[in-house]
């Protein structure tokens, strides 16, 4: 009986009547670290196996991507043809949703390569850990050479034209980054993960 | 092949190692070499020697390997 009431999880101890600090107070009795305290508080949701084929995953790295670019360079060429216009700043807002959708996409889904799991080697094994890090790796070195180019570009094209249009322009190097940063761990990882096995 | 002879599926061996079934059907498919640490753990799972179920070279056929000893015996 004492087994199985060591057992319990916060969920069922609150079912029997227990208050947060007893709650607690019961953990801390268990020997339960920080951590696995936090863990069982706020569990996170599950992780799933379902990344798809490497095909589709390949795929919907490049749909992301060339989309997020060609929305840009959409925005860009309609913002320099009409010098002044109030659609130089309307680009932005659309920039921040397509930001999102891409966010979306790759760093919130609840597979193994995404950005969640990315945060923590919780739920990886030694597989998972070697192939995020060096996803890692690989984006870093890619970042860090796209950072070193956008840097100067954003400062050249806000010196270069007057008036917002430089501002803009700069804004849209700034989300490229943004959204770059944001993924690129996640989608190198998924580029080269190999093909699902079946689990049987 | 161990795995199959056992009735095992990978999602049962990669729990019993603590590990991704994934990562199972990698090592199964020469697509990632294990750590000492994982290469241990599933010797030990199967009761075996280290280099009866990790091998630098391909392991050669079940069958030439029993006639080989036949014929030497």
């Amino acid at each position: 009986m004492i087994d199985d009431f060591d057992k319990l999880s916060v969920t069922e101890l609150r079912l029997r009547g227990m208050t947060s600090d007893k709650i607690l107070a019961e953990q801390k009795r268990r020997g339960m670290s920080k951590e696995q305290i936090n863990d069982a508080w706020f569990p996170k949701p599950p992780t799933y196996n379902r990344i798809g084929s490497r095909r589709f995953r390949r795929r919907l790295v490049l749909a992301t991507y060339t989309s997020w670019f060609l929305l840009a360079a959409i925005l860009l060429m309609t913002s320099m043809a009409l010098p002044g216009s109030i659609i130089s700043l309307e680009a932005l807002p659309i920039l921040v949703i397509a930001n999102g959708v891409v966010l979306g996409v790759w760093f919130f889904r609840r597979t193994y390569i995404s950005r969640e799991v990315l945060s923590s080697d919780k739920g990886l094994d030694e597989r998972l850990v070697q192939n995020r890090n060096q996803a890692f790796r690989q984006a870093f070195q890619i970042f860090t050479g796209l950072v070193l180019l956008a840097w100067p570009l954003s400062i050249a094209v806000m010196l270069a034209q007057p008036g917002h249009q430089g501002f803009v322009d700069a804004f849209v190097i700034y989300f490229a980054v943004a959204v770059l940063a944001s993924t690129l761990p996640t989608v190198i990882w998924a580029w080269r993960e190999p093909d699902p096995v079946d689990p049987n | 092949m161990l795995r199959a002879e056992r009735d095992l599926s990978r999602q049962r061996f990669a729990d019993a190692l603590g590990v991704n079934y994934q990562t199972i059907g990698y090592l199964e498919r020469g697509d990632y070499n294990p750590s000492l640490e994982l290469a241990f753990r599933i010797a030990e799972y199967f009761g075996l020697p280290l280099e009866a179920v990790f091998s630098r070279q391909p392991f050669a056929p079940m069958s030439s390997q029993l006639y080989r000893k036949e014929d030497s015996a």
